[in-house]
This record gives structure tokens, sequence and C-alpha cells, in this order.
């Protein structure tokens, strides 16, 4: 195994994230500042290594990423921070759309992470199209799309792969394995010959090591961009242990040249980021009741209907997208006792 | 782990198509450089193909609308001029290249879907409504998509190839609803709706698109039509008939029958649904006291029920009537001639309505 230092200490860091943000969504779930619904999070460290193998930027350039129910390790690899991902589970206000979405992936076209935006399989239709696009202006850039394997009984998914196949657009579409209806005889073929109909080659990840998931990835991502068609990666059940222990760390370490106290360094400074983020987040404000006016079109924000407000006189409304700058609303006031 | 991969070439890749080259303009976009007068399809494809002359960031997605040149030929020859990177064939499927154009849309494209036939955007329902429309909400920015395509009945179409679908989206927040009834505003209004920022839903009644009435000359200079505004068709002071699309037209010929009675109907044509000139109706409504909206849609949940609210709220006092409505009836569009005869609202339909109306 080898790996250049630069990428064995990035995949170090990120897996050392993934592991204690893990401990600190548990520890926030415990004292009541996360739902209920993170009790069982987990972060699949293949997952990161799939979107490490990608070229992710920050200025818009670079890959795009939709981390999907895998995130938030995709968006780790994609330079999002653990108190991002805190703020959004946590429905802070200081989220990027101020908590009027929220849950585990947001959208930061910067980064070129596209948030969760409807039912299973539209993230891989949207994600074709940025392929698309790419294709278009013969960029050196693709498209990375996560979905749950269910994602397969839907219409929605089916749509996009078939128009990735049929304009052999950069695109790698990651399927988490899970139950599906193909497991009791119900449906569906399985994901290879899913695939084959839509002229999509097909990786299999199970338990393999990371650095061959990341090699297996980044030559995948060369042929999709040269034009190769879209890439099916079935992520097979993960191991109990979804992150490497501290013997196959200590490994990797070694692969990228990386000395031990170095990657104790590693260790320390991933551990620091967390636990920042974990005590930050209790400290982040809540979101106001008026962040839900912004706008929805670029001409308005809407305005809140009139029964909601002191009795108008007519012709006194305001018009339309007058709200996001009405001044104070009535329920911002103190309430009457 | 396996492998079955195509082999790999070297090289971000051209679309295998052959590429964009020069050809003779095409006859339906080359009216109003010849100086002829143009109908309302040949105005959506010139607005179409000058926005792609004047931004290579737009691009056509959707069925055959590449070598076949779309259901209604609107976007015949326009991959000889543009290629395939521009004029995009997709498979069957609404929903999924709705959602690539979304995706598109993101990554700095401005793409223009074409629906065949609007009842067939029900697919994509889900994706316009999830996803796009809430895109600003999400944080995730603007979505400049336009989604256009054919609408409404009186071609023997029957359920599924007649619908008007304003209704479905307009309780949409986000979204943007635009219906025109003339050449001149389908091309001002299409070119203004591919260079907004936000999605835009763009409705074609079919029976506008070849009518010979509606030819008219249109500017040779490039021009656009503000989106949210709407123009007063016909000037008048007894009664306001608020309407857009085909119905427009019907509203035109029933107030020359009501001329003939003394009675002066202004026609507001709203022009863009979503958002809703408010003002431009109002306005209207204070100067003849008398409100009724036409639309060819079906009557429960139409467009009239929102306006004669907002009316309501806001210029009750100027009312000197009931506020009404001719729709179509609440049923699926019906195949037989006949009976889409009975469906669809008429000329005679709001005569009617209007003279209730003045007498009131």
């Amino acid at each position: 195994m080898t790996l250049d230092a630069e990428t064995a200490e990035d995949l170090l860091y990120q897996g050392f994230q993934a592991r204690f943000l893990e401990g600190g969504v548990r520890e926030l779930v415990s004292s009541g500042d996360l739902s209920s619904e993170y009790a069982d999070f987990q972060i699949d460290s293949r997952s990161i290594a799939i979107a490490q193998a990608m070229r992710s930027r920050t200025d818009g350039r670079g890959d795009a990423c939709a981390p999907g129910p895998s995130a938030p390790g995709p968006a780790l690899a994609f330079g999002a921070t653990p108190l991002e991902f805190l703020r959004c589970a946590a429905q802070k206000g200081t989220t990027p759309a101020a908590a009027r979405v929220g849950g585990r992936s947001w959208t930061d076209l910067r980064r070129a992470l596209f948030g969760w935006g409807g039912p299973r399989g539209i993230m891989t239709q949207v994600m074709a199209g940025a392929a698309l696009a790419f294709q278009q202006r013969r960029e050196d850039r693709a498209a990375l799309v996560f979905e749950d394997s269910r994602a397969v009984e839907t219409g929605a998914w089916h749509e996009g792969m078939s128009l990735a196949g049929a304009a052999s657009v950069p695109l790698i579409a990651v399927l988490v394995s899970g139950p599906t209806v193909a497991d009791d005889g119900r449906g569906v073929a399985g994901v290879t010959e899913v695939a084959a109909n839509y002229g999509a080659s097909v990786e299999r990840i199970g338990a393999d090591p990371l650095d061959r998931v990341l090699q297996t990835v980044r030559d995948a991502r060369r042929q999709v961009v040269a034009g190769a068609g879209p890439l099916l990666i079935e992520l097979a059940p993960p191991a109990d242990d979804r992150w490497a222990g501290q013997e196959e760390l200590t490994s990797w370490a070694a692969a990228g040249g990386l000395s031990s106290s170095r990657l104790e360094a590693v260790r320390n400074a991933a551990k620091a980021g967390v636990d920042h983020a974990v005590a930050r987040l209790r400290k982040e404000p809540e979101p106001r009741g008026r962040d839900a006016l912004s706008p929805v079109t670029a001409d308005a924000a809407p305005t809140p209907p009139w029964t909601r407000r002191d009795p108008p006189r007519p012709g006194d409304l305001p018009s339309a997208g007058a709200g996001a700058d009405a001044g104070p609303m009535p329920w911002d006031a103190a309430p009457t006792p | 782990m396996s492998t079955r991969s195509p082999s790999t070439p070297s090289g971000p890749p051209a679309r295998s198509h052959a590429t964009a080259r020069s050809a003779a303009l095409p006859a339906q976009v080359a009216r109003t450089r010849a100086g002829e007068p143009a109908t309302f399809l040949e105005a959506v494809a010139e607005a179409l193909w000058e926005e792609m002359e004047r931004d290579e960031r737009v691009f056509l997605i959707g069925e055959d609308i590449g070598a076949y040149g779309g259901a209604f030929k609107v976007t015949r020859g326009f991959l000889d001029r543009f290629g395939p990177s521009r004029v995009v064939d997709t498979p069957i499927s609404e929903g999924g290249f709705t959602g690539a154009a979304a995706g598109a849309a993101h990554m700095g494209l401005r793409p223009v879907v074409e629906m065949q036939f609007m009842d067939f955007v029900s697919p994509a329902y889900d994706v316009l409504t999830n996803y796009v429309a809430t895109s600003r909400y999400r944080g995730a920015g603007p979505l400049p998509i336009v989604v256009r395509g054919p609408v409404g009945g009186g071609n023997r179409g029957g359920p599924f190839h007649s619908q008007n679908v304003e209704m479905a989206f307009f309780h949409t927040p986000g979204l943007k609803i635009v219906y025109p009834s003339n050449p001149r505003d389908a091309k001002g209004l299409l070119k203004s709706a591919i260079r907004d920022d936000d999605p835009v839903i763009f409705e074609e009644h079919k029976g506008l698109y070849r009518a010979p009435h509606c030819r008219e000359t249109l500017p040779r200079e490039d021009y656009a039509i503000p989106l949210g505004k709407a123009r007063t068709a016909l000037e008048g002071h007894d009664l306001t008939i608020v309407t857009y699309g085909l119905m427009v037209h019907h509203c035109l010929a029933a107030a020359q029958e009501l001329a003939k009675e003394g009675v002066r109907a202004e026609v507001v044509d709203l022009r863009t649904l979503l958002p809703l000139d408010e003002e431009a109706i109002a306005e209207s409504v204070k100067k003849t006291g008398k409100l009724l909206i036409v639309h060819e849609d079906t009557r429960t949940g139409g467009i009239a029920g929102e306006i004669a609210m907002r009316i309501n709220e806001r210029s009750f006092e100027w009312l000197d009537g009931p506020i009404l409505r001719v729709t179509a009836i609440d049923s699926p569009v019906p195949y037989s001639g006949r009976l889409e005869d009975y469906f669809l609202p008429s000329p005679d339909d709001v005569v009617a309505a209007s003279r209730y109306l003045v007498e009131y």
C-alpha cells in the first residue's frame, strides 16, 4: 500500500474527524442538544474515501458532490467542517439557510456541495445535469451523488441514470447498500444488471482498504471525465467497524511516510476541531421567526398574511415583497399575558 | 472490488455527435428578420434562437427537439445551428431531464426545458416543486430554468393533450408562471423568462401557435417584456374583464359584441400569473366597479378564486357588484369535439356574464 503524504494526512484527518464527530453527536443527543434521530449516527469512512478521490475545490470550480444519506462524510472531504454539519443537524439560525432546511446536508455551491432536495432519486437527476454542464463546457469536472439503495425503486433515479447514460455524462452514482425489494424477491434486479441498462460501468466496494477505494475512484473519475459514461458504485454494507482501527491507521501513516508523532498530531487536531464544534454549537443562536421570510424568488420575500397583522385598513396592505423589510412583526413582540 | 469499464480515451470529451455548424436560417425564426409578420409559434422560436445566439449559456433540453425539431417544430433547424450540446435530445423522462436542467442551472447554464405537451409536466412536478422551487429558500441560490410547452384545448386533443397546468404550480412559492396571449408578448416575455434568475413555467396555447389572426410584425430590435406586469388589452369603463392566454381573444371578441350595446368593457391581459399584477387589476376595478375573470382552466381552484380574494381584501369598497368568473367546467378535457365545445368557455359565455354584471 502506498499513499502520498498529503493524501494520507487528509484521509487520516477526515477519518479522525468522522470518528470524533460520531462521539460528539452521541454526546449532544444525550444532552438534548440534538434530536434522538441522531442516536445511531455513524459515518461510513469509505464514503469519505470516495469523495476524497474527487477533485474538490472551494472556488465553485471543482467536482460536484451530493452527499445524500452518507453526509457528512463526503461533505468533510469537500471541505465542510464538523460545526457546519452540527449547525444543520441542530437547526441553528447560523446555518446557510437559517434552518429553513437542514438535517444532514446543506447546499454550498462554492464547494459544489448539493444538499438534499426531495425524495430519493431527485439528486441523481440533478447531479446528472451538473455533469451535463461540465461535459458541455468540456471541463475537467465530474459529479458525485450518494443515494441509498432504495433509490433504485424510484422512477426518479432511473430517469436520472437513463439521461446520464444516454448523454455519457461524467457522473459517479453511489448506491449505499441497504435492504431493497430485491432482497425478498419482490422486485428489481441487482445493481449490476440495472447499470448495464444504462451503459454504466460498475464498481462494488465492500471491505476494501481505503487506499484501494481511493485509487479505484480516482481511476473511475478519469474515465467518466474522459467520456466513458457514468459509473455506478455499489457501496456494500460496511463491516461493524466503519473506520480503520489503530493498527491500520498506523500502517496508513507509514504508507504515507508519516511518523507516529505526526499521526498523533493529526489525531489531536481532528479531536480539537470536533470538541470545539460541539462546545460552540451550544452557544449558537436559534433561528428567529422572521427568518422564514427569506426570499423565495428574486423579486420578493413572502408577505405575512394580513390576518396575522393588525387588521389593515382597505388599500393599506403591503405590496408583495415588502415582507422582509416590513419592520417588526407582531410575533417579535413579547406575548401578551 | 470488480470493474467492468469501457476503455479510457484521454481528455475531456465533446459530445459524441456532430458539432454545431452554420446553416440557413430556419423559416420559423426568419420572419422578423425578413420584415414579415410572425405567428405565435414563430415568435417563440425567434425568442429561443436569439437568446441562444446572445448567450452561450442558454441551451434547450427535451424530447425530440433536435433532429425532429420538436412536436410542434418550434426548434426545427436549431440542432444544425447550435449542435447537440445545446439542443439536447433526451429519453422520455420529463422528471429526469427537468432535474438535470436544475443541476445544469446550478453549474451556471440557463436551460430551457421543452415539454412536448404541458400535460406531461406532471412527472416533473416532483422535482419542480420539491427541488427547483425551493432553491433560494434552501440557500441554494437562484435557479434559472424555463419550462415551456403547449397547453390548452380546442384542438380535439382530449384529456391528455389539452390541459392548462398553471394552477398546479400557482400554489408553489418560488416559481413564476407566464402565459402570453400574442406573438409580441410571447417573444418578449420568453426572453425575460430566459434572462430571469428564477424558475419560470411558460405556457403557450396551441390555439394561438399558428392562428392567422394572431400574426403580427414584431420589432426588429431586441426587446424584452418584464415579468409580473399586466397590460390593458382594451380600455373601457363599464366592467373589468381579467384574463390571459387564448381567452384574451375570446374576451376581446365579447367586448366587440358588448360595444354594440353601448357597454365598454376593459380587458386586462395578465401576461404573468406569478407574480400576479394585483395593482393593475385593482386600478381597473377602481375605474369600473365590476370584475369578471375569465380563464380556460377549470373552475374549482382556478386563478379566478385567488384574484377575487385579493380584490376582496384590498378593493372591496370599490366593487358595485359580485365578482364573477367564466371558466371551463370541472371535468377532464373531453375528446369529442361536441363535448369539448361545451366544456370550454366561449365568447358568448363572456358576453352573457358581462351583461349580468353590468346590469347588476
